[in-house]
């Protein structure tokens, strides 16, 4: 009965079926479902599948950015107005910085990793290195994350481990994607990584927090 | 041969003293002049004076009166943020969540934002160089202007959850090309390039090209060759490899193909369109000039039989590009 409801709602949100996930949250709540186990066993399992679904060649933006949606309205439902509450693997800072106003890809790689249990942190676009790592700081993250489509960006990209260096984050991982950076090596930029996809982004961090 | 004269030979794959090339310096042309890219986008004469400077140090086939992908947007409604040294950034969208498309402003290309600017520029320009050089224009595409006109994420769900409300906006977005490109060849332009990467299989999936943007393309594309351009350059950027085949139905003459396309692909799906590119443009920031000369060489060697080739940058030249990178790109169809 609950594996069958179950399978809606990872059926709904795979099909970017925004109100049907709604709903079929709104139902395994109603059947004394945990909203722990609704995240684990529906939306993440959701999330596997699309993340096996998805290459660098085969990879269907508009069914990501709806399937992305659907996973935040129903994670809207199980912590209504709360975000903080939401349980967590660990934190992951992401922006676009300064200059750059490109953000679909950072926003996708937001929705794919609070998807798997991330607590993200979004500096949105045109953000000031400083302001970046004022929020490290102040976030103790796992990585920052920056995604960059101009090549602009390229010198603010080469200040930040040195400056969370200099105020001794040097656990913090930096994590680099985005089409002005795929053609760079992480070496570089000086970076701890380079992702082609916003799931290679969530594959690094999960080894980073070990799950 | 004159560059237009080359350029024309290698639009209908016949023979030239040499290849042409056109390096796509937009601000580029700013940086090299020392003057702010800010003042640039802004100053139709400013751009103008760049852009013939930058032709007169590098001796390409063409120039460019382009300012950044928000001169039609801004000039419906949309406000700005112009920075110091940066192409300026939408600041509020002139459409948002719930505005009422009815209410939208038709641009007039002699008075609204920048459009007068960039006519000035065009005029300026094409009174330099008369019919020596290239003049190009520039339009965005109509899904590029729709994100302009709203934002990409929200075009996007826009176009799943009321489609019809979409379509009507890429109509819109569709007039406001046709009116400013048209006045651009009225300037003087050669021809308008129409810029569409939001386009790019990356963004929207290939029906979604074919069924939304493919018509109205065809339509910008007519309507531009009646007004009297010589022909009509498409630009998207990135992996469109699957788009290529739609060109011609468009009525694309000149194909622009970025560097994550690989030319024997590019000339499989369109034996019969000119292209032009595809230099990694962060090469020209990060590589040597002997680079750029070795990929120039391969890539005019895969295009000596078939021709149809102009030699460029898969897309803009980074306005941060090292000079000497792009006088390699220059001289590898003279050596
Ligand atoms: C859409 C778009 C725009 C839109 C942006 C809307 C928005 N809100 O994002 C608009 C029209 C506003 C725009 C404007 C400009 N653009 Co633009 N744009 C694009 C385009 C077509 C698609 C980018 C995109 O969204 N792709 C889809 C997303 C999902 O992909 P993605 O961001 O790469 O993200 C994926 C992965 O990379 C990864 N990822 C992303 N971030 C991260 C981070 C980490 C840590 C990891 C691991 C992975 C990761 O995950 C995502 C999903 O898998 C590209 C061309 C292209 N085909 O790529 C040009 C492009 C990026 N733009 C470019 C340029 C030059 C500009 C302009 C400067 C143009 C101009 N001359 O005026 C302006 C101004 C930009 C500015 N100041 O920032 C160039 C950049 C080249 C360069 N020289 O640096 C490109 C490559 C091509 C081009 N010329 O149009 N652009």
């Amino acid at each position: 009965m609950h594996n069958a409801l179950m399978q809606k709602l990872v059926q709904a949100l795979i099909d970017g079926d925004q109100a049907m996930a709604v709903t079929q949250t709104h139902q395994l709540q109603a059947a004394g479902l945990a909203r722990e186990t609704i995240i684990t066993d529906g939306i993440e399992s959701a999330m596997t599948q699309l993340d096996a679904r998805c290459t660098v060649e085969q990879f269907n933006l508009l069914e990501i950015m709806l399937a992305g949606r659907a996973v935040m309205s129903a994670m809207k439902v199980l912590y209504p107005g709360d975000a903080a509450m939401f349980p967590s693997q660990g934190t992951i800072i992401l922006a676009s910085l300064e200059g750059d106003v490109h953000d679909l890809g950072k926003n996708i790689l937001k929705m794919v990793l609070t998807a798997k249990g991330y607590r993200v942190v979004d500096c949105g676009k045109d953000c000031p290195v400083d302001r970046l790592i004022a929020t490290a700081r102040q976030e103790a993250p796992l990585a920052v994350g920056i995604s960059g489509l101009i090549t602009t960006v390229i010198p603010q990209i080469r200040q930040v481990r040195t400056k969370m260096h200099a105020l001794g984050l040097t656990q913090i991982k930096v994590m680099a994607g985005g089409a002005a950076l795929k053609q760079a090596t992480a070496a570089s930029l000086q970076v701890d990584f380079i992702g082609e996809t916003a799931f290679d982004c969530l594959h690094y961090v999960e080894t980073l927090s070990g799950s | 041969m004159n560059s237009l004269k080359r350029i024309h030979a290698a639009l209908h794959f016949q023979p030239h003293d040499r290849v042409p090339v056109i390096a796509q310096v937009f601000g580029h042309a700013a940086m090299l002049a020392g003057v702010d890219l800010k003042t640039y986008v802004q100053d139709g004469a400013v751009l103008a004076a760049c852009q013939r400077d930058a032709l007169a140090y590098y001796d390409y086939d063409a120039v460019f009166a382009l300012m950044d992908t928000s001169v039609e947007t801004e000039a419906v409604g949309s406000v700005l943020d112009y920075r110091t040294n940066a192409y300026p950034t939408v600041q509020a969208y002139v459409f948002a969540k719930h505005d009422d498309l009815a209410q939208l402003h038709l641009p007039d290309p002699q008075c609204d934002g920048r459009m007068p600017e960039l006519l000035k520029a065009i005029r300026i320009l094409r009174h330099a160089v008369g019919n020596e050089v290239l003049v190009v224009g520039c339009v965005l595409g109509p899904m590029t202007l729709v994100c302009q006109l709203m934002g990409l994420q929200e075009a996007l769900y826009l176009a799943i959850d009321a489609p019809d409300q979409f379509i009507q906006l890429l109509d819109f977005a569709t007039r406001v090309i046709i009116r400013f490109g048209v006045a651009q060849l009225e300037a003087g332009a050669h021809l308008p390039i129409i810029f569409d990467p939001a386009s790019c299989p990356e963004v929207i999936p290939v029906a979604f090209f074919r069924e939304l943007i493919l018509p109205r393309l065809k339509t910008i594309c007519s309507t531009f060759t009646q007004a009297g351009a010589i022909c009509n350059w498409l630009h998207i950027a990135g992996r469109t490899t699957p788009i290529l085949p739609f060109y011609p139905e468009a009525g694309v003459a000149i194909a622009n193909f970025d560097f994550s396309v690989d030319p024997a692909s590019a000339m499989q799906a369109l034996p019969q369109t000119c292209l032009d590119g595809n230099l990694k443009p962060f090469a020209f920031v990060d590589a040597s000039p002997a680079f750029i000369a070795d990929e120039a060489q391969r890539l005019l060697q895969c295009f000596a039989q078939r021709g149809g080739f102009i030699l460029s940058s898969g897309c803009e030249i980074p306005p941060e590009a090292r000079p000497e990178n792009i006088t390699a790109l220059v001289q590898a169809v003279r050596s």
